[in-house]
């Protein structure tokens, strides 16, 4: 079972919620944000252990945005990333390679849409440090 | 040799010769009278003014016969018109060089005009054609001259104009026949070779236009294919999901029924998606459109009982009105079309306008067009949006806060119909907030207004 306090910033609720569930079901205690105002703010507040990420909300880079935001930010920093996207299917960019890189696209981790359950777990819990 | 105008612009281009002459007609008589009475050069009246009747009396019966020609639409081949034209050609040479005849021959400037005859052949004839016609030009000039210099015919000085006579001036005559030959070619070479040109790039432009048009059927194909492909898996899904979500294999707990109930909301919009692609896709690929009679009222009827438990729901009130002069009126149009563009606009008003707002329907009287308009109290186009709404794919910023995920193809369908139907479309906001959606329709031609059946 997993714990530690997870925020998934995205706005498209089925996907949060399925997340949610995903994860909720393995014990991590879920909040969710629709914005990425909304999003930093509560990571300001509630400094959660890992930040779920979507890179499409009201702008085509919020979730880059955000990402950079966060990892410039030395208070904020060490919190891990995990970025969630489908636009790489539609880009061609290979995120999977970019993530990690500083300036680029500073996250943790990636995944692409549709997130299956059992690869999300497996990478979240890496970067939790439980495995 | 391909032709240069396609048949209508050359009867455009007849009709323009038409009207070039009577500006000709025009310049004959005033400069025969200026000559006359303020430069004091003798002239034989008489027979100027009847080349002058001669000429317009033609020019009428020419423009009677393009008029006829081109009757109620009708488009004459392109052979006919440039038959035509060469005969318009060579029959004003002849005339020009009568009116030279009696206004001094060679000792006349006004010979030079026979220039603008070549360039016109030149651009509307054929290279072949336009050297014929200079040909003429200088054989009858040739003729005029030479004539005129061995006394065959008499030669009708322009006394006050020149003062030795020139006319019998050997030297004179063969060196400005010269002159004029060599002129009446080079011109007819030199239009020719950039007509020709131009034709080179007018048959690339077409090529061009022609393979887009291609190019885009395969898009349209290609988007039909997959759409109906896709189309297929999501029907496989939502029948599965239905399955589960109707309890017809066993019951679901909360969470179970919460995430079956998302899985079938996101398919019916995806399926609403596909299907709007669908329609788009069809109109798009043309085919002919089924038109029928329809009384513009039923029409109104129809849509808005279609949507009127909507408008219910957010307590709008939903009105429509038509002007009385078209009360009655018919639209030859395929109503379903019609309809679901209206039921698009009326359905959009509602979404994006607030509880208790307004909605109204209309139609108006525009003349020859009946102008049918969808206005609401809604949240209004951001004005440098408004141009780019019946954009596929295009959602309006605040229209994508409303709505997350709709499918941005409403309108593409709205402008599609209306544009099949011969009508033009168009957003506005109003001045005391909303905004407007109107559409033109024309109205049927009035002997066939009555059908039968009414």
């Amino acid at each position: 079972m997993g714990y530690g306090r997870i925020l998934i910033v995205d706005d498209d609720p089925d996907i949060t919620e399925a997340i949610k569930m995903v994860l909720e079901n393995e014990g991590y205690s879920v909040e969710s944000a629709s914005d990425g105002t909304a999003g930093l703010e509560h990571i300001k507040k509630n400094r959660p252990d890992l930040v779920i990420l979507d890179v499409m909300m009201n702008t085509i880079d919020e979730g880059f945005v955000l990402s950079r935001e966060l990892k410039s930010n030395p208070r904020l920093k060490s919190i891990p990333i995990l970025m969630i996207t489908s636009i790489g299917q539609k880009t061609g960019i290979d995120f999977e390679e970019a993530s990690g890189d500083e300036t680029w696209l500073p996250v943790d981790g990636f995944l692409s849409k549709p997130v299956e359950a059992e690869s999300l777990l497996s990478k979240v819990k890496t970067l939790l440090h439980e495995q | 040799m391909e032709p240069l105008f396609q048949s209508t612009s050359l009867v455009q281009r007849a009709f323009w010769l038409v009207r070039l002459r009577w500006l000709a007609i025009a310049t004959l008589a005033i400069s025969a009278f200026a000559a006359r009475e303020f430069f004091k050069i003798s002239l034989p009246a008489q027979q100027l003014n009847i080349l002058v009747i001669v000429l317009a009396v033609y020019n009428f019966l020419l423009y009677d016969l393009l008029k006829y020609l081109t009757w109620g639409g009708k488009n004459p081949s392109h052979k006919t018109i440039s038959r035509m034209i060469t005969f318009q050609i060579s029959a004003d040479l002849f005339i020009l060089t009568a009116i030279l005849h009696f206004s001094g021959g060679i000792e006349n400037p006004f010979f030079f005009y026979f220039v603008f005859h070549m360039v016109i052949a030149s651009i509307l004839l054929t290279p072949r054609q336009s050297y014929l016609q200079a040909t003429l030009a200088l054989l009858l000039f040739g003729s005029l001259i030479f004539l005129e210099y061995n006394g065959t015919i008499p030669h009708y000085k322009l006394t006050g104009f020149v003062s030795h006579e020139l006319y019998g001036d050997s030297l004179f005559v063969f060196g400005t026949f010269f002159v004029f030959a060599t002129t009446l070619y080079l011109v007819v070479y030199m239009t020719t070779s950039i007509s020709a040109l131009l034709r080179e790039r007018q048959q690339d432009y077409e090529q061009a236009n022609q393979l887009l048009k291609q190019k885009d059927r395969l898009k349209n194909e290609y988007v039909l294919r997959l759409t109906h492909d896709i189309r297929g898996h999501l029907a496989a899904i939502e029948s599965c999901l239905d399955i589960v979500n109707n309890r017809i294999t066993g019951e679901l707990n909360e969470k179970q029924a919460d995430m079956i109930e998302r899985a079938l909301r996101r398919t019916s919009k995806c399926m609403m998606f596909v299907n709007a692609l669908l329609k788009l896709t069809r109109m798009k690929m043309g085919g002919a459109l089924e038109l029928s009679f329809v009384p513009l009222k039923n029409i109104f009827f129809n849509t808005i009982a279609a949507v009127e438990n909507k408008a219910e729901a957010k307590s709008i009130d939903l009105k429509y009105r038509i002007d009385d002069s078209i009360g009655e009126a018919e639209i030859y149009v395929e109503p379903v079309l019609i309809e679901e563009a209206i039921s698009n606009l009326l359905l959009n008003a509602i979404k994006y306008t607030p509880e208790k707002g307004k909605v109204q329907l209309s139609a108006a009287d525009q003349g020859d067009n009946i102008l049918i308009e969808v206005s609401d109290t809604g949240i209004g186009v951001p004005p440098e949006e408004i141009d780019r709404l019946f954009e596929e794919f295009y959602r309006a910023t605040n229209a994508r806060k409303i709505e997350r995920d709709g499918t941005g193809l409403g309108l593409s369908i709205v402008k599609q119909v209306i544009e099949r139907h011969g009508g033009k479309v168009w957003a506005q906001n109003n001045p005391d907030g909303g905004s407007t959606f109107s559409f033109t329709l024309p109205k049927p031609p009035q002997e066939t207004e009555k059908s039968p059946a009414s």
